[in-house]
C-alpha cells in the first residue's frame, strides 16, 4: 500500500534517527519517496553553543522546510539538540528587521531609511567623533556569534582604518578567563586536545558546568561513554548547584559558590602527600612560577605552597557535602584514572579570579601528567559558536590581532600592519578598552561612537543598568547590527539590519579548534544585509569623510565582490593565507575548496592542504600528531610545548592561592546569587503538576531557591520573590528545587523583561587579569511578596 | 505539523518504565530501541515550539538522559510564518551571552 506523504515523513525521521543509532529498522524508504522532503539540503554549523554541530538546511521550492544532522561529524555525529534548531522559524519571523532604522535623538522614533543615507550617518557620525575627539572616542563591539570574517573585517578597519585598538566582543564575559587560563599555563590559547578524546576517557571531571543544557550534545558523547563503560569510567561533577549533569555523576561535588580554588589546590595537596604525581612529566615539561613576575620556583617551593591547602581545611572553607575524605578521593580518582578529561565552562570563568581557576584546574593535569595522552586533557568549554574562531583566532578583543598575536608586541603588530599593506604605526601600541572599561567609557562620555554587532550588551552586562545610562545618553551614537530587535536597539540611533544564519556565508570555530563552514542557502528578507558587506561599504565612505585612503586601503582587496560568498570567501582569504600563515592556529590548508570537501571542517593547526584534507589536528604539542610539534620541536621529546607565549618550551604549574568571590552574602544580604544561561527544562519529580505546566510553558526567568530555605521564609512554588542586591532588584517566581545548595538561589537570564532581567542585580567585579566580570557569585536577600501572579512574556518590539 | 525523528538516551536498566511512560504520550511513535537504552521515536506536534516542550517533558522522565534530535521537517509551518498565522518566540534576537 502506497505510503501517505505524512507516514512518509514519519519513516523518514525514524529511519534518520535509527541510522546514527546505529537501530535497524523492519522498512526501508523506497527511492521515489526521497526527494519528496526537501528538494535541496545545504550543510552548516549550528549556531546555538560552542560544540559545532553540523547540520543540513532543507529547502523546498527555496523555503526552509527541514533539518537534519550530518552523521559524518565528529563533533556531533549526526545528533541535534531540539533548542539548537528552533533558529529555521526566525529567518521568515515578521519582527525581522528589513530596513535600514534611524532617529537623531533616542527619545525620537525610529524612520526607515535607505542603505545609502543609513551608510552615510554610520559614516559621519564615526568621522565626527575621530576628528573632534581622536582615534579613542570610537569603538566596535562585537559578538561570538559573529562569523569570522564579519569580525575580522571589523577589527581590521577599526585598528587599520580608524586607528583604534577599541575592538571588543561578548567573549570577553564568557571566554576570557579560559584563554588567560591557557596562555599562563600552557603558552597558547585553546585546547590541546579535543571532543574525541571523550571516547577515551575513564575520568570526567566537570567543574562549573551544567553540560547537560548548556551544550547536549557533547554531555551525550559523555554520557554514552559512562553507560557503555559503568566500571570503567567515573565521572565526577563539581558544582554548587545540582544541575541535570549530575544524573550521571558517580560523585557530585557540592560547595558554597567562589570557594573551587581552595577545593582545587587541595585536591593538589593530596596527588602530593600521597605521591600520585607524574615525576617524569613534571621534570620533562613543566617549570613552577608565581606572581606578576611569573618568577620561577621550584617543586618544593610548589610543595610548601600547597602545603596550607590540607583537605581537612579546603572542606571547611567550600562547606557544602565537602570532606576531606571526599577530597582524598576525588584527587585519588582523577590522579590515577588511565586517562582525565576536565571539562569547565562559565561557572569556573566568570570570577574575580577565573584565571586563577582554570590554572588550577590545569595544574591537577600536569602534575599527574593526564595530557597529550589519548583521553587526557584539560577541555575548556565554549558558550558560543564562535568564540575561539572568530574572536579569540580572528582578533576579536582590545589586546588581540588576528592570529594570536598581543597588540603589544611591537615585533607582531608591525607584521599584521606589512601584511594588511598598511603604513607600521598605523594600528596603536596600546590596547584599547576592555568591555566594562568600554562601557565605563561610554558612561564618562569618553566614547562618542559605538558600533555594536550580533549582541545586546545593554541585557547582557553585569549590572547593567550602570551601563544603559552610558547607552541611552544623546552625545553617544550608538549603531546596532542586528537581526532583531533588542534591549540595546532601544538605545540605538542607528539599527542595521543583517543577514541572520545560512542567509550568509561564512565560518564558525568551535570549541575544539575547528572551523566549518556554513553555506548561504537563502536570500536575507528585505534589505537586510551580510555584515561584510555592511563594513566594506562603511569603510568606504569613512574613507572620504576622513580624507584617509589607508581606510579604502583595507577594503581593496574586496571591492566588488558579490556579498553571498565571494566576499567572505575573499575575507577568509586573506586572513589565512596572510595572517594565520607560521601562527599556531595556522589555517592556511583551510580554504574555502577544503571546508567545502569534508562534512566537520578542519583543526589547526592545519598549514597545508593535504594536512587540513586530513582533517588538521586532533591532539596539539605531539609529535606525529600536530605537524607544528615536528617543525619547532627543540629536542627528541614526544611532546613539543611552542606555544608562543612561552619561550621556555614548557608548562607552567602555578601558585595561585585561594580568592574567594568579590561580594560575599553578609548579614544583610545573606545569599549567594549564581546565575545561569539555558532554560532549565528539568523538573523534580515532586512538583505539583500546576507548577510543572507553569514552568513548562514558561518563557519566563524564575529564582531557584533551595526547599530548606523556601521553607524557612514560608516561600512556596510560585510565589513572587524580591530578589534585591546592592545594586537593584528582580522580581520572580519561585521554583523550589533541590538544585541550588542551602543559602544560594540561582537566576537563569534569559529573560528580557525589566522585572526579571538578572543581569540587573549582578556584580561587575572582574577578573584584574582576563577582564572577565564575575557574574557567577555575588550577596543578595529574598522575600517573599505574594502568591504565583501570571506573568507575560516580554518581547522587545520596535 | 512539525514531524520530528530523536533518539531517547536513557538508562538502560531503565528502558522498560520509559517505554511504559511514554507509551502514553500523544503524538509520540516509538520505532525501535536497543540494550544500550537507545529509543528511536518521532514526535508530532502543533509547531515545533510546541514540539520543543514535548521534548522538555520527556526529559523529566526519570531514567531519561538525553533526547537528541536527528531529523526535523516542519511542513508547513515555514508557510504559517509568513502568513502570518503562527509568530514563534524570538530567542536568537539576543539571547544572553556565554
Amino acid at each position: 500500500m502506497a505510503l501517505t506523504r505524512r507516514e512518509f515523513l514519519k519513516r523518514t525521521a525514524a529511519l534518520t534517527a535509527a541510522s546514527f543509532a546505529g537501530i535497524k529498522l523492519p522498512f526501508t524508504l523506497e527511492k521515489e519517496a526521497q526527494a519528496a522532503d526537501a528538494d535541496r539540503w545545504v550543510r552548516g554549523t549550528c549556531r546555538f553553543c560552542g560544540v559545532g554541530c553540523r547540520v543540513e538546511l532543507g529547502l523546498k521550492n527555496g523555503r526552509p522546510v527541514a533539518i537534519r544532522g550530518v552523521p559524518e561529524s565528529r563533533t556531533n555525529f549526526g545528533y541535534l539538540c531540539m533548542k539548537g534548531m528552533l533558529f529555521y522559524q526566525l529567518m521568515t519571523h515578521p519582527d525581522r528587521l528589513k530596513k535600514p532604522l534611524y532617529r537623531a535623538n533616542k527619545k525620537d522614533k525610529f524612520r526607515e531609511i535607505s542603505w545609502k543615507e543609513a551608510l552615510d550617518i554610520a559614516a559621519s557620525q564615526f568621522a565626527e567623533a575621530v576628528k573632534k575627539h581622536g582615534s579613542d572616542s570610537v569603538a566596535y563591539y562585537g559578538s561570538g556569534q559573529a562569523l569570522t570574517e564579519e569580525t575580522y573585517i571589523f577589527q581590521k578597519v577599526m585598528r587599520a582604518g580608524l586607528q583604534t585598538n577599541n575592538v571588543e566582543g561578548n567573549p570577553r564575559l564568557c571566554m576570557a578567563s579560559a584563554v588567560g587560563g591557557y596562555i599562563t599555563s600552557f603558552g597558547a590559547d585553546e585546547p590541546i586536545g579535543s571532543y574525541a578524546d571523550i571516547e577515551k576517557a575513564n575520568c570526567f571531571f566537570i567543574i562549573g558546568s551544567n553540560m547537560a543544557e548548556a551544550h547536549p550534545v557533547l554531555f551525550r558523547r559523555v554520557m554514552r561513554r559512562k553507560l557503555d563503560n559503568p566500571q570503567d569510567v567515573t565521572v565526577i561533577n563539581a558544582d554548587p548547584r545540582v544541575s541535570p549533569t549530575s544524573r550521571i555523576a558517580d560523585i557530585h561535588l557540592q560547595f558554597k559558590p567562589g570557594t573551587d580554588l581552595a577545593l582545587l589546590n587541595a585536591m593538589a595537596y593530596v596527588i602530593i602527600e600521597e605521591k600520585l604525581y607524574d615525576d617524569n612529566f613534571i621534570k620533562n615539561y613543566c617549570t613552577f612560577r608565581v606572581g606578576k613576575e611569573k618568577k620561577e620556583v621550584s617543586f618544593e617551593d610548589y610543595k610548601k605552597f600547597v602545603s596550607a591547602y590540607t583537605p581537612e581545611k579546603a572542606a571547611e572553607i567550600c562547606g557544602g557535602n565537602i570532606t576531606p575524605d571526599i577530597i582524598r578521593k576525588v584527587a585519588r580518582i582523577f590522579a590515577t584514572s588511565p586517562a582525565t578529561m576536565s571539562f569547565w565552562t562559565m561557572g569556573i570563568n566568570q570570577r574575580i579570579r577565573g584565571v586563577w581557576a582554570n590554572n588550577l584546574i590545569h595544574n591537577l593535569h600536569l602534575l599527574t601528567g593526564q595530557l597529550c595522552r589519548p583521553g587526557a586533557d584539560s577541555f575548556s568549554l565554549t558558550g558560543q559558536p564562535n568564540a575561539c574562531g572568530g574572536v579569540r583566532e580572528g582578533g576579536g578583543l582590545c589586546h588581540i590581532l588576528p592570529g594570536h598575536r598581543l597588540v603589544k608586541i611591537d615585533k607582531l603588530r608591525h607584521e599584521v600592519e606589512d601584511l594588511w599593506g598598511v603604513p607600521r604605526g598605523r594600528i596603536p601600541a596600546k590596547p584599547g578598552y576592555h568591555t566594562v572599561a568600554m562601557f565605563s567609557a561610554v558612561n564618562e562620555g569618553k566614547i562618542k561612537a559605538i558600533w555594536i554587532n550580533c549582541t545586546s550588551p545593554a541585557q547582557s552586562l553585569p549590572n547593567c543598568d550602570k551601563y544603559r545610562q552610558g547607552l541611552a545618553r544623546e552625545d553617544v551614537f550608538v549603531v546596532v547590527t542586528d537581526v532583531f530587535p533588542t534591549k540595546t536597539t532601544e538605545l540605538a540611533n542607528l539599527i542595521l539590519p543583517t543577514a541572520f544564519h545560512f542567509e550568509k556565508t561564512g565560518v564558525y570555530g568551535c570549541t575544539e579548534r575547528r572551523s566549518q563552514l556554513t553555506l548561504k542557502a537563502i536570500d536575507p528578507p528585505g534589505e537586510a544585509k551580510p555584515e561584510v558587506w555592511i563594513v566594506r561599504e562603511w569603510a568606504l565612505k569613512l574613507s572620504e569623510k576622513l580624507n584617509d585612503p589607508v581606510i579604502k586601503k583595507c577594503v581593496e582587496p574586496f571591492l566588488g565582490l558579490e556579498e553571498g560568498y565571494e566576499l567572505p570567501k575573499a575575507i577568509w582569504d586573506e586572513y589565512t593565507q596572510k595572517l594565520t600563515a607560521g601562527r599556531d592556529n595556522d589555517l592556511r590548508g583551510a580554504t574555502y575548496e577544503v571546508l567545502k570537501q569534508l562534512p566537520d571542517g578542519v583543526q589547526w593547526p592545519a598549514p597545508t592542504k593535504e594536512w587540513a584534507l586530513k582533517g588538521g589536528t586532533y591532539k596539539k604539542f605531539v609529535r606525529g600528531l600536530d605537524p607544528l610539534a615536528d617543525k619547532h620541536a627543540v629536542d627528541e621529546k614526544p611532546y613539543q610545548f611552542y606555544g608562543p607565549a612561552h619561550k621556555d618550551h614548557k608548562l607552567w604549574i602555578w601558585l595561585r592561592p585561594y580568592k574567594g568571590p568579590a561580594e560575599e552574602p553578609d548579614a544583610e544580604y545573606p545569599f549567594y546569587l549564581s546565575t545561569g544561561r539555558v532554560i532549565d527544562h528539568w523538573h523534580t519529580s515532586s512538583m505539583t503538576g500546576r507548577i510543572k505546566e507553569l514552568m513548562r510553558a514558561n518563557p519566563y526567568a524564575y529564582v531557584e531557591i533551595n526547599p530548606k530555605d523556601a521553607q524557612r521564609l514560608g516561600i512556596h512554588p510560585g510565589d513572587m520573590v524580591l530578589v534585591e542586591t546592592r545594586r537593584g532588584r528582580n522580581i520572580l517566581p519561585a521554583k523550589v528545587y533541590e538544585g541550588p545548595m542551602e543559602g544560594m538561589v540561582f537566576v537563569y537570564w534569559h529573560d528580557m523583561h525589566e522585572d526579571r532581567m538578572i543581569n540587573r542585580v549582578t556584580k561587575d567585579a572582574f577578573d584584574p587579569g582576563s577582564k572577565e566580570p564575575e557574574f557567577k557569585i555575588c550577596a543578595c536577600r529574598i522575600k517573599r511578596l505574594s502568591g504565583p501572579k501570571p506573568l507575560k512574556p516580554y518581547i522587545v518590539t520596535m | 505539523m512539525p514531524i520530528g525523528g530523536f533518539v531517547l538516551h536513557v538508562q538502560p536498566e531503565r528502558r522498560e518504565d520509559v517505554l511504559e511512560e511514554i507509551s502514553r504520550f500523544p503524538d509520540l511513535t516509538v520505532y525501535g530501541y536497543d540494550d544500550k537504552g537507545q529509543v528511536v521515536i518521532v514526535l508530532e506536534s502543533e509547531t515545533s515550539e510546541e514540539m520543543e516542550k514535548r521534548v522538555d517533558s520527556l526529559l523529566s522522565i526519570e531514567g531519561v538522559i538525553t533526547c537528541d534530535l536527528a531529523y526535523l521537517h516542519g511542513e508547513d509551518e515555514v508557510e504559517k510564518i509568513e502568513r502570518g498565522e503562527y509568530v514563534p518566540k524570538i530567542r536568537f534576537g539576543r539571547k544572553p551571552e556565554s
